[in-house]
C-alpha cells in the first residue's frame, strides 16, 4: 500500500512518524500541504492517508499499522510493554511540551521564527491573527498543566532530566529494547532529531541533548540505517 | 547525646496539646536515634511512654531509605529490606501506642502523645534513617516544616490527590512535618492545598516541588534507586499524569452522579461557612477547565466518545501498572520510593471512595495486586486512617474524634447563642416578662405568659 504522509508546509516534519513507518518497511510518500492541519481528523499534523483512510497521531498510526499486520513491539513481554508505554508518555510529556514551550512561549523564538513560519502560507493579516491565536492557545495549555510559570531555564532543566532518563534507559544498547527498534525508538528519534536539526535563536536545547553521547549515537544510527540507506536525502544531523 | 536532648522536648511537650493541633503531626524527635540507635530505642524511654519504645524496632523496617544511610556503611540499605518482613505486625502495634488525641481507648501515656500516633511510626522510621548530622532537623534549627493539606475522608488520610501524594511521601521518608489537615484552602499560606512552609518560611505549593524540597532536605525515598530505576520513575509518573489524571478528575469532578453524591458532599460538609457554598463549584470549574485543556490533544468528539476513550486509556494504564508491579511489594523492590507515593495516591482515591458510578473502580478491583498494594501501604503507613486496621474500632473514631470536640463545641455554642438571642429579644421587646412572684413557678409563669401573649397577638 502506498502511504501518503501529509505535513504542513513550512513546519518541520514530524520525524517520528516517518521513522516509525520506515522502520516497519512501509513505503511512504511525503506531501506538503498548507491546509494539512484542516485535513487531519484531529487537527494535528502530520497524518497519513492510505487508500480512503486518514489516520493522525502516532498512537493511532501505530495501531492502524498493527491492524494491517506490521508491528514492532510484538517481541516484548508485558513488563517491557508497560515500560515502553511509560517512556513514550515521558517523551510526550516532557519533550513535546518543552518544544511547544520553546516555540510559543519564549519571546525571542516566537518573534523571530515561529510567527513567521506559522503564518507563512497565509496572506496578511491572516498570518498574524492565526499566529497569535495559536500562541494564545498554547499559553493557555501551558498554564493548565503547570508550565505557565516556568522560566526557560527550568524548562531546559526538565529537558535535561528527560534526556538523562532516556540516556540511562538506553545505556549501551543499540535500541531501547533488545536489538530491534520499537515505537519508542521512533518517537525518541523523531523528537531528538527535530531538536538537533532545527535552528532556533538559542542552541541550548540542542546542547542539552548533545551532552548525552549515547543519544546522539542512537540518532545517527537510526538516521543512517533507515533514512540514508534508502536513498532518501533528508537533512542529516550536523556533526556536533 | 540527643537522647536526652531537646528533640524529646517537642515530642512530649506540645504534642498532647491537641486541640489546635492537627493529628498528623510528625515529630522528628527520634531522628537522632538511628541505626546505631538500635540500642537506643530505650533512650527515648524517659520521656516517652513505654509503649513507644516498641516503635523504633517495627518502625524501622517500614521506613524508606534516606540519604543518611550512606554514611553508615555497616548498616547498608539492604538491612532495612531485611528487616522489613516484621514490619506489618510490628507496625501493626504502632497504632496502639500513640492514640488519637481524644480517644479514650489508649492508656494515658500514649494519649499524651496525642498527635504522636504519627510520631510513633515516624519516630521509628526516623531511627532507621541513620545518624543525624548536627545541624539537622532534630535540633529544630529553624521552625519545622509545615504541611497544609486537605483533611481525610473516605478512609484516607486526605481526599485530595496531591495532598495524599505528598503526605505519603512524607510518611515514607519520615520527614518531620507538622501536618495541618485543614478544610479551608484560604487558611493555607499559599491559598491552595497542599502547601509546604519550609523551615525558612518560604511557601511551596506545587506537589513536585514540595517533594523536591523534601529531597533537598535529605528526605529522599529514591536514594537507593539505580539510574535506570530513576528513569523509570520519571517515565511512569508521566504515564500517570497523562492517562490516569484526566480520568481521576473526570470521575470525581465531572461525572455528575459522583460529583453530587460524593465529592461535592464531602467538600461542602467539610468546608466552613460560607465557603461551602461557592468553593466546591469553583473547584469543579477549575478542574473541568484543566481537563479540557489536558485532553486537548484528543479528538474533539462528543462527550461520550471522549469519555469512553479516556476510560479506555485509563484501564490500559492500570493494567500496565499492574504488570509492572507484578508481585513485588513496591515498584522498586522492598522499599517505597516516590513513584509509590504517587501511584498509591491515585489508586487509593479510586479504590476507597464510594463512588456511585465507578467504572474504573470495577476494573481496578479486578487487578488484585494493585488492590493488595494499596491496602498494604495504607495499613503500614496510615494505620489509623486506613480501611484495614488491627484495632478496628480505631478507624472510624480516628479522624472524626479530632474534629468532634470542636464541632460539638461549636454546635453547642451556636445553639446557646441562638437561644440567648431569642430570649433576650423576647425579654427586651416585652413579649415575655418574668414575674418574680413565685421563684419555683417563674419558668412556668414565663411560659404561660408567653403563650398568653402569643394568643393575644
Amino acid at each position: 500500500m502506498q502511504l501518503l504522509l501529509l505535513c504542513r508546509q513550512g513546519k518541520k516534519e514530524k520525524m517520528e512518524r516517518k521513522a516509525f513507518l520506515q522502520m516497519c518497511n512501509l513505503p511512504i510518500k511525503v506531501v506538503c500541504r498548507a491546509n494539512a492541519e484542516y485535513m487531519s481528523p484531529s487537527g494535528k499534523v502530520p497524518f497519513i492517508h492510505v487508500g480512503n483512510q486518514v489516520v493522525s497521531e502516532l498512537g493511532p498510526i501505530v495501531q492502524f499499522v498493527k491492524a494491517k499486520g506490521h508491528s514492532l513491539s510484538d517481541g516484548l513481554d508485558e513488563v517491557q510493554k508497560a515500560e515502553m508505554k511509560a517512556y513514550m508518555e515521558l517523551v510526550n510529556n516532557m519533550l513535546l511540551t518543552a518544544e511547544l514551550y520553546l516555540q510559543w512561549c519564549d519571546e525571542a523564538t516566537v518573534g523571530e521564527i515561529t510567527h513567521a513560519r506559522y503564518g507563512s502560507p497565509y496572506p496578511w493579516p491572516l498570518n498574524h491573527i492565526l499566529a497569535y491565536q495559536k500562541q494564545w492557545e498554547v499559553k493557555r495549555k501551558m498554564k493548565a498543566i503547570g508550565w505557565g510559570n516556568k522560566t526557560l531555564d527550568q524548562v531546559l532543566e526538565d529537558v535535561d532530566q528527560c534526556c538523562q532518563a532516556l540516556s540511562q534507559r538506553l545505556g549501551t544498547q543499540p535500541y531501547f529494547f533488545n536489538k530491534q527498534p520499537t515505537e519508542l525508538d521512533a518517537l525518541v528519534f523523531g523528537h531528538l532529531y527535530t531538536i538537533l536539526t532545527t535552528q532556533l535563536t538559542n542552541d541550548e536545547l540542542s546542547e542539552k541533548v548533545k551532552n548525552y553521547s549515547n543519544l546522539l549515537a542512537f540518532c545517527r544510527r537510526i538516521e543512517q540505517h533507515y533514512f540514508e540507506d534508502r536513498g532518501k536525502g533528508s537533512s542529516s544531523i550536523k556533526s556536533s | 547525646m540527643r537522647l536526652g536532648g531537646p528533640p524529646r522536648g517537642p515530642c512530649s511537650g506540645p504534642s498532647p496539646a491537641g486541640p489546635g493541633r492537627s493529628p498528623g503531626r510528625v515529630q522528628g524527635c527520634e531522628k537522632p536515634q538511628s541505626r546505631p540507635g538500635r540500642t537506643r530505642p530505650a533512650s527515648p524511654g524517659p520521656a516517652a511512654p513505654s509503649g513507644v519504645r516498641g516503635s523504633p524496632q517495627p518502625g524501622r523496617p517500614a521506613s524508606a531509605r534516606r540519604a543518611r544511610p550512606r554514611t553508615l556503611p555497616p548498616f547498608g540499605t539492604r538491612l532495612w529490606s531485611r528487616r522489613r518482613p516484621p514490619s506489618p505486625e510490628a507496625l501493626g502495634s504502632a497504632p496502639r501506642r500513640p492514640a488519637p488525641p481524644r480517644s479514650s481507648l489508649r492508656p494515658p501515656p500514649p494519649a499524651a502523645r496525642g498527635a504522636g500516633r504519627v510520631e510513633g511510626a515516624a519516630r521509628g522510621r526516623a531511627e532507621a534513617r541513620g545518624e543525624v548530622l548536627p545541624g539537622q532537623r532534630a535540633g529544630k534549627m529553624a521552625a519545622p516544616m509545615e504541611l497544609f493539606c486537605w483533611s481525610g475522608g473516605w478512609g484516607l488520610p486526605s481526599v485530595d490527590l496531591d495532598s495524599l501524594a505528598v503526605l505519603t511521601y512524607a510518611r515514607f521518608t519520615g520527614a518531620p512535618l507538622k501536618v495541618h489537615k485543614i478544610t479551608n484552602p484560604w487558611q493555607s499560606p499559599s491559598g491552595t492545598l497542599p502547601a509546604l512552609r519550609t523551615s525558612h518560611g518560604e511557601v511551596i505549593s506545587v506537589p513536585h516541588k514540595i517533594i523536591t524540597h523534601l529531597r533537598k532536605e535529605k528526605y529522599n525515598a529514591d536514594y537507593d534507586l539505580s539510574a535506570r530505576q530513576g528513569a523509570d520513575t520519571l517515565a511512569f509518573m508521566s504515564l500517570l499524569e497523562e492517562k490516569l489524571l484526566p480520568v481521576l478528575i473526570h470521575t470525581f469532578w465531572v461525572d455528575t452522579k459522583n460529583y453530587v453524591e460524593v465529592t461535592r458532599k464531602w467538600y461542602a460538609e467539610a468546608m466552613p461557612f460560607p465557603l461551602n457554598f461557592f468553593l466546591p463549584g469553583r473547584m469543579q470549574r477549575q478542574f473541568m477547565e484543566r481537563l479540557q485543556l489536558l485532553g486537548g490533544k484528543h479528538r474533539p468528539e462528543n462527550e461520550e466518545e471522549l469519555e469512553k476513550e479516556l476510560y479506555q486509556e485509563a484501564r490500559e494504564c492500570l493494567t500496565l501498572l499492574s504488570q509492572r508491579l507484578g508481585s513485588q511489594k513496591f515498584f522498586f523492590g522492598d522499599a517505597p520510593a516516590s513513584l509509590d507515593a504517587f501511584v498509591f495516591s491515585y489508586l487509593a482515591l479510586l479504590l476507597q471512595a464510594k463512588l456511585p458510578s465507578g467504572k474504573l473502580q470495577a476494573h481496578l478491583r479486578g487487578l488484585q495486586n494493585l488492590c493488595a498494594y494499596c491496602t498494604h501501604i495504607l495499613s503500614l503507613y496510615f494505620p489509623w486512617d486506613g480501611a484495614e486496621v488491627p484495632p478496628p474500632h480505631q478507624t472510624p473514631v480516628g479522624p472524626e474524634t479530632e474534629e468532634e470536640p470542636y464541632r460539638r463545641r461549636n454546635q453547642i455554642l451556636s445553639v446557646l447563642a441562638g437561644l440567648a438571642a431569642m430570649a433576650g429579644y423576647a425579654l427586651l421587646s416585652g413579649i415575655v416578662s418574668i414575674q418574680r412572684a413565685t421563684p419555683a413557678r417563674a419558668p412556668g409563669a414565663r411560659s404561660l405568659s408567653m403563650a398568653e401573649e402569643d394568643e393575644e397577638e
